[in-house]
């Protein structure tokens, strides 16, 4: 343990910690945006700059360890001043489009510029360097003038998806965050998980399957479990007039962190595709009270082009109804069939896309109210 | 999962990943190991005959042939045995019947298993070094063990070794298959089996039957027929039922009536289509509940729609047994229902046609639920591995993985600390067997199944996702450069794979990831679906097809 | 995985080749990527096939690709590369060859008299005493002014200079054998004593020599000042092995060259310096990084490795001492920020040359992690002079409280520019009148650029400060020891704009503070240079300064500071009438870019 002085609080911090961590473990905030407590620090963007009694110059709170008898400053007026200065640095070259920029209100650079009332300085480029939406990547929209060169990005994918796409290119004021060998996202070998948007600190990286859906108040939060694998991760998906217009990492998740793969954080449209079923459907022949076996030779001729509803009038067609009427068809012929042939004649197949209390009903439904063990699902396929 | 997914990445030393192509089915899971072998510097041995994306982050990388996966751990066991590296006092202490397995696995010298397998002795060696002298060390596998006819010998063997090496029960060891689908743990802890109830209570106990007999209102003993009316059923059934590869066939001999599928895709997912197709042409009475119309649905009779995982609140267990909420965040579409409540209208209304089946007085006879919430409740008291896991614990922000038996228990993250559920772990001798259908002159190649990173199973669901197909629009079928060049292939054709079944015809993705004479096709599109090529014949316990080894004969179209 | 991958391509076997040429690990990138761009084929392509090769992810080929200023993307032709120095600015812009007049510009007269080649602008090529100096493909070239071009294609490359006579008041160590001996005879070398001090030092424990070397008070070369012998304690202490020794010879500061004569006159002292510290430090392997502009000393550094390890001085079991020890050299491919340690010690291990946290120190974690000590080319050279003489002698070369001699280099308008080795403690008006032979006819001293690119630029107040490594506390500063003098005719206002314009080119854009704070000072002194001076530069500028100062990540932007405070200390008028727009500051040397 050693003794440091923060803003000349006095507190003990394990020796090896940042001053950033000993600030934070006694909730002494410091700004930072290169900064994600998942991700090695680099020291790169220099907001966390503290002053330390003695010291010549400042010091980067996210990697400067602590030592006995520190005495920090987080907010004195040097401090402040070259945090506001490196805010307008970053702002000279940055577009003024927070008015219409899809992070607005959830981005890092915004909250801090406003914290520090730093305001883009007259010079710079404004963010006129790059092509917008540069990228043709399906889900992830690329706009390097919102770029801070913080490198999030570029650890977000080193250490957490473990695949390398995003670098650095060139240097000094031409620096620029790019992909591979300065190729598209997918020639890098992307694979699409998403997880430098996540952690992007600006709008240069966003999501383009919800670019100008919503603004951060406008959505509505929702963690749920993904509905694809069984490594059962969480997310919030984000809500918005009732409709699922994206998914957004939760730092909380216990089985992924802020961890999604594509399908988890961007196969979610098909909730809303148009083929979604939303009636329920019987054939035909069942509505008009016929028997199967009497209709078999129509079947085959109609069956390849049933898919969707049809109106050539074969009792094959589906035909749309009310819920009553398709429940009560289904429990007459489960009836007349366990009847006729015993309760092992029918089968039941769940699910495990299902949640644990459907499937449980179901094994109820085969069990208590059929009387068959003939319940199985897909855990072998 | 014998552990948890953190657990092995943050503890194994090394890991052994067979039949499981963990960076594109798990694909978090995956990044997990990818930085453990990175940042953390854990070893990692891939044996898998295709050149998987985790095989760019392994140690070492064993491409054995297909279906020999046992001659591979008798192999790296026998070695084991060879250096003096089991850990003597595990097999003690834990374990029965080491000599019979000793004796056959004294049969697989390197030599031997280097022949069958196609992997240099001198890796076998190197691989069996890694694993053996890194411990903790965790198994990981997935469908590539598991979908053979030897199955669950390979499971067996896998667990031999874990055993062996004392890897049971341990932080950063154990046995760890990876689930495939989000809920597959659940289905099964569910009940969603033939042979078990809810936390896998055999359906052939009395004691079982009893139990559940008095808490659903139904005659204890074993099922009678009501003499009167013969469409009365009374009690529960105690003989094992079908699995869905028999319920399948059973159609075509009159054993299966009616099937009752609920958000499943058999067309798409089950092996043969075609046979499938037939099967279900013929059935009397098919229900599906699904939320579109599928491959499967051309063949239902009544189609209902239920709803989506945003539209449902419920919980899901993963792979390593953790259960988890699922909190509905959009209201159901259109006239769609809550799968619960159609499943609770289907019973109540077979319950209204059969009156004196059910005793209403019992504890959990009735299905007036009111939320998925209630339904849990009912679980926790018949399932005594979810006693402890309520919704509530679970929105206050618990943690937990079953067993987790009651109210005030915090879950059980590693399995198997103390004793095996049966008390000694059992070694099991295990031969190889050779998988059943081989290549001849008319289908001299190899066809391997499985899934891609941008789809899903039978992708009803990721066919629906623009971005996904913008990524991946089309089935690819992997190729050998080799076999291209022979095949004359170029990247840019199509080909046509034909197998004793079926023929598919799909764009050929020229690629060193599968080894000459190997092809790899995924079941995702309906056109070019590999189950058209696939057979069914089962591993004699498990019931799973054999989707990993068909044998094909590939054409330039 | 996706639809447009499907096309199966095997590795190119010539980057295969390349890549086995140069150990085939992560650490051969930038010699792949070199050896492609020499034979003018890299390209996204070859950048993504050696990474491939080397089993790197395609971006960190590519983020090296794009780093040094060696290697370029574009087609070009043979290489001909015009140095952007603030001396060789200083000769053009001053002395007004007739040739460059009006807008054209330097590259574009170049370009006209030598269509053969791609004609770009460098930083300084460390060619100061031969300016204005050119590079034609490897080849060092100068003095060369454009009406030379028919010359220099005949391969013609100017004149080198000549120090075998010392000056007057010099005091010879390191540069003791200028002319004396052939640098490629390792015979004449022995002649000479070289590799005495070796011999010397083999025959004592290394802690011996160690003791030697603390006590001497050797204070390293490059211009940070750090005793020697102290950093050598903290790599010896290690318990970690192996231990490595790099010497760092990525000479790339603006006015400084000194270590390029030291390597060109005599290889063997520096091997034998480098020897020495890994005897003491107990490494086994040892790196020359030199800069990548610097082919021919490379190459004679290689001729002279191969020589000494045919007499055994390095390989296996030197001298019979079972001490053994390999040196490589290791070109770098144009960035000065691979002269800071850290960043030099990413650059060797085949990444961008961008600085480390620090801590860790090298000492503990340097190269591929391992203790490792990074010392400077000339702190390598007094080593075996103070094994072979003692330390008590090197401290008797000066009463100066720093011990022992410096080479020095004096520069700009003075009659006799060049290189000398003096004790410590010099004043700068010593420096132009006893070693420069004072200013040239028709200058009269203005202000001096003191310590290098990053030194303090001084008016005529300090001309009586003797400088030291501690004199920048008094507001004049030695750095690695140069000095350039300026007369009536400079603007500083003009000069630190050609500061700024190095820093700017060179940041390596890791920081904020560095990569926009450069980058803006340029702006503003590109107008105030032009004439365009607004009210408010001036504090700007200082608020700039004390940004780069305060936050900058490593000593590349802390250090930038050092001249623009300095100068708006001493020339704070100058400033101020440029912001009235009074003056335009001349000369109007414009960047040749």
């Amino acid at each position: 343990m050693v003794n440091i002085k923060i803003n000349g609080q006095s507190i003990q911090v394990v020796s090896g910690k940042t001053i950033l961590q000993a600030a934070h473990a006694h909730d002494i905030e410091i700004p930072t945006l290169c900064y994600h407590k998942d991700l090695n620090p680099t020291g790169n963007c220099r907001m966390c700059m503290v002053e330390v009694e003695g010291g010549k110059f400042l010091q980067a709170a996210c990697v400067t360890p602590v030592w006995e008898g520190m005495d920090i400053r987080t907010h004195s007026e040097k401090v402040a001043k070259d945090r506001k200065m490196t805010l307008e640095l970053m702002l000279a070259n940055h577009p003024q489009d927070c008015i219409t920029c899809d992070v607005s209100g959830e981005c890092e650079l915004q909250d801090l510029a406003y914290e520090y009332k730093a305001s883009a300085p007259e010079w710079g480029s404004k963010g006129t360097r790059y092509p917008v939406d540069s990228d043709p990547n399906p889900f992830i929209r690329v706009d390097m003038n919102r770029c801070i060169l913080c490198r999030r990005c570029i650890s977000a994918c080193a250490e957490i998806q473990v695949r390398d796409v995003w670098g650095v290119a060139k240097r000094g004021f031409d620096e620029v965050i790019v992909a591979g060998a300065g190729t598209t996202l997918l020639e890098a070998r992307c694979e699409s998980c998403g997880q430098c948007v996540a952690y992007c600190p600006t709008g240069a990286l966003s999501n383009k399957m919800n670019y100008g859906m919503a603004r951060a108040h406008q959505v509505k939060k929702v963690t749920t479990t993904c509905s694809y694998c069984g490594v059962g991760c969480q997310f919030d998906l984000l809500v918005k007039n009732d409709k699922i217009i994206g998914v957004q990492s939760n730092p909380n998740a216990p089985a992924n962190g802020m961890a999604l793969c594509v399908k988890g954080r961007y196969g979610y449209d098909y909730v809303h595709h148009p083929e979604r079923l939303t009636k329920p459907r019987a054939r035909r022949y069942l509505l008009e009270g016929k028997d199967k076996n009497d209709i078999r030779d129509s079947i085959r001729d109609t069956r390849k082009s049933n898919t969707e509803l049809s109106n050539i009038e074969s009792p094959w067609d589906w035909v749309e109804t009310e819920w009553d009427i398709a429940l009560d068809i289904v429990a007459k012929k489960f009836i007349e069939i366990r009847n006729n042939f015993g309760a092992d004649s029918l089968g039941f197949l769940t699910s495990a896309k299902c949640t644990n209390e459907e499937n449980y009903l179901m094994n109820k439904l085969a069990r208590q109210v059929v009387g068959t063990n003939n319940i199985d699902h897909c855990a072998r396929l | 999962m014998s552990n948890s997914m953190d657990d092995v990445a943050q503890q194994a030393k090394a890991f052994f990943i067979i039949g499981s192509n963990t960076t594109e089915q798990h694909p978090v899971f995956g990044t997990l190991l990818r930085r453990a072998v990175i940042f953390r510097g854990a070893k990692l041995v891939v044996a898998d005959p295709r050149k998987i994306d985790i095989t760019d982050f392994a140690t070492l990388h064993l491409r054995q042939r297909p279906g020999t996966d046992i001659p591979l751990i008798n192999g790296l066991m026998h070695i084991i045995f060879e250096k003096g590296w089991e850990d003597k006092t595990f097999i003690e202490e834990r374990t029965e019947n080491f000599a019979e397995f000793k004796t056959t696995v004294m049969n697989y010298p390197p030599e031997k298993a280097s022949e069958i397998t196609g992997i240099p002795v001198e890796k076998l060696y190197e691989a069996a070094e890694i694993l053996a002298t890194n411990s903790p060390m965790a198994v990981i596998w997935a469908m590539g063990i598991t979908q053979h006819i030897v199955g669950v010998r390979n499971v067996i063997d896998l667990a031999n070794l874990q055993m062996l090496l004392g890897n049971m029960g341990k932080p950063g060891g154990g046995v760890n298959p990876l689930r495939g689908q989000n809920n597959v743990q659940g289905a099964c802890d569910m009940g969603g089996l033939p042979n078990v109830f809810p936390a896998y209570q055999p359906v052939t106990s009395p004691d079982v039957i009893e139990k559940f007999a008095k808490a659903w209102g139904l005659d204890p003993g074993p099922q009678t027929v009501d003499d009167k009316t013969s469409s009365i059923v009374h009690g529960l059934s105690s003989k094992v039922g079908m699995t869905v590869t028999e319920m399948m066939p059973g159609i075509l001999e009159g054993k299966t009536r009616a099937l009752y599928i609920l958000g499943e895709d058999p067309v798409m997912s089950d092996p043969d289509t075609k046979h499938i197709r037939k099967c279900l042409e013929v059935i009397d009475f098919l229900l599906l509940q699904e939320i579109f119309p599928s491959e499967t649905s051309v063949y239902a009779d009544v189609l209902l729609p239920g709803v989506s995982f945003a539209e449902k609140t419920g919980t899901f267990t993963n792979t390593e047994r953790r259960v988890q909420m699922v909190r509905q965040a959009i209201p159901t579409q259109g006239d769609a229902r809550n799968d619960w409540w159609i499943t609770s209208q289907i019973a109540k209304r077979i319950l209204a046609g059969t009156p004196n089946r059910v005793q209403n007085e019992a504890p959990y006879s009735g299905w007036e639920y009111r939320n998925a919430s209630e339904v849990m409740s009912e679980i926790n008291a018949l399932t005594p591995s979810y006693g402890g896991i309520t919704h509530a614990r679970l929105e206050a922000g618990e943690r937990l993985h079953w067993p987790c038996p009651t109210l005030d228990h915090p879950g059980t993250p590693i399995l198997h600390t103390k004793q095996f559920t049966r008390g000694k772990g059992k070694f099991m001798p295990i031969d190889h067997a050779p998988p059943a259908e081989k290549p001849d002159d008319d289908y001299p190649m190899l066809l391997s199944t499985g899934r891609v990173l941008y789809h899903w199973h039978g992708g009803q669901m990721t066919r629906r996702a623009k971005g996904l197909m913008q990524v991946y629009g089309e089935a690819l079928v992997e190729v050998n450069p080799d076999d291209a060049v022979k095949l004359g292939v170029n990247g840019k054709t199509h080909v046509r794979i034909t197998s004793r079944r079926g023929s598919i015809k799909a764009q050929a993705w020229v690629t060193d990831r599968v080894p000459p004479g190997m092809v790899y096709a995924n079941f995702h599109f309906p056109d070019a679906s590999a189950n058209e090529l696939t057979h069914a014949t089962l591993d004699p316990v498990a019931k799973i097809p054999e989707y990993k080894i068909t044998a094909v004969k590939v054409e330039l179209v | 995985m996706t639809n447009k991958k499907i096309l199966y391509k095997p590795v190119d076997p010539e980057i295969e080749k390349l890549a086995q040429l140069h150990g085939g690990t992560h650490e051969a990138a930038l010699e792949v990527l070199k050896d492609l761009s020499a034979d003018h084929k890299l390209n996204q392509t070859t950048i993504t096939e050696t990474a491939r090769v080397l089993h790197l992810p395609a971006h960190a080929v590519h983020g090296l690709a794009t780093f040094y200023s060696m290697l370029s993307l574009e087609e070009r032709k043979k290489v001909l590369r015009v140095c952007d120095g603030p001396v060789c600015w200083l000769k053009r812009a001053s002395f007004q060859s007739s040739v460059i007049s009006g807008q054209s510009s330097v590259i574009g007269e170049w370009e006209k008299q030598m269509p053969d080649y791609t004609v770009e602008r460098t930083s300084c090529l460390g060619l100061c005493d031969r300016v204005p100096a050119i590079l034609v493909e490897d080849e060092q070239a100068g003095p060369v002014e454009i009406q030379d071009a028919n010359k220099v294609c005949e391969g013609w490359r100017g004149v080198t200079t000549d120090y075998s006579k010392p000056r007057k008041g010099e005091v010879r160590v390191m540069i003791a054998l200028i002319g004396k001996i052939d640098p490629d005879s390792i015979d004449d070398a022995l002649s000479h004593g070289i590799y005495d001090g070796l011999k010397k030092a083999l025959q004592s424990e290394p802690t011996v020599v160690l003791a030697e070397v603390e006590s001497s008070g050797l204070q390293g070369r490059g211009g940070a000042g750090f005793p020697v012998g102290r950093k050598w304690r903290f790599v010896a202490s290690e318990m970690k092995t192996p231990r490595y020794i790099i010497c760092n010879a990525d000479e790339s500061e603006p006015l400084i060259f000194k270590d390029r004569v030291l390597m060109d006159t005599n290889p063997h002292q520096l091997l034998e310096g480098m020897i020495v510290a890994g005897y003491i430090c107990g490494a086994s392997e040892a790196w020359i990084y030199i800069r990548g502009e610097y082919e021919g000393q490379a190459r004679r550094l290689e001729r002279a490795i191969e020589l000494a390890e045919a007499k055994n001085f390095l390989g296996e079991n030197i001298l019979e001492s079972g001490f053994s020890f390999k040196i490589h050299v290791h070109r770098g491919a144009g960035a000065y920020i691979c002269g800071e340690e850290t960043a030099l010690i990413e650059s060797l291990e085949g990444k961008r040359g961008e600085p480390r946290l620090r801590p860790p120190y090298p000492p503990t974690y340097g190269f591929r992690g391992q203790p490792t000590a990074v010392n400077n080319v000339e702190s390598f050279c007094a080593v075996p002079h103070i094994v072979k003489n003692g330390a008590e002698w090197w401290r008797s070369l000066t009463d100066d409280p720093t011990p022992g001699t410096k080479v020095y280099m004096v520069l700009g308008h003075v009659k006799n520019p060049g290189l000398f080795e003096a004790p410590f403690g010099l004043t700068l008006r010593q420096i132009i009148n006893d070693f420069g032979s004072g200013m040239m006819k028709g200058s009269t001293f203005n202000f001096a650029l003191c310590g290098g690119a990053a030194g303090t630029i001084v008016d005529d107040s300090l001309l009586d400060i003797p400088i030291d490594f501690a004199s920048s506390q008094k507001g004049i500063s030695l750095g690695a020891g140069a000095f350039l003098i300026c007369d009536q005719t400079v603007s500083p206002i003009a000069v630190l704009r050609e500061l700024l314009h190095f820093f700017t080119v060179e940041s390596c854009g890791k920081c904020t503070p560095c990569r926009v704070g450069t980058w803006r000072s340029l702006e503003i002194l590109n107008r105030m240079v032009s004439g365009q001076g607004r009210q408010g530069d001036t504090d700007e500028l200082k608020t700039l300064a004390a940004l780069m100062q305060d936050t900058s990540f490593c000593g590349l932007g802390q250090s930038v500071a050092i001249p623009m405070k300095s100068v708006l200390t001493h020339f704070g008028t100058e400033f101020a009438k440029a912001e009235k727009q009074l003056v335009i500051a001349s000369p109007k040397g414009e960047a040749i870019s």
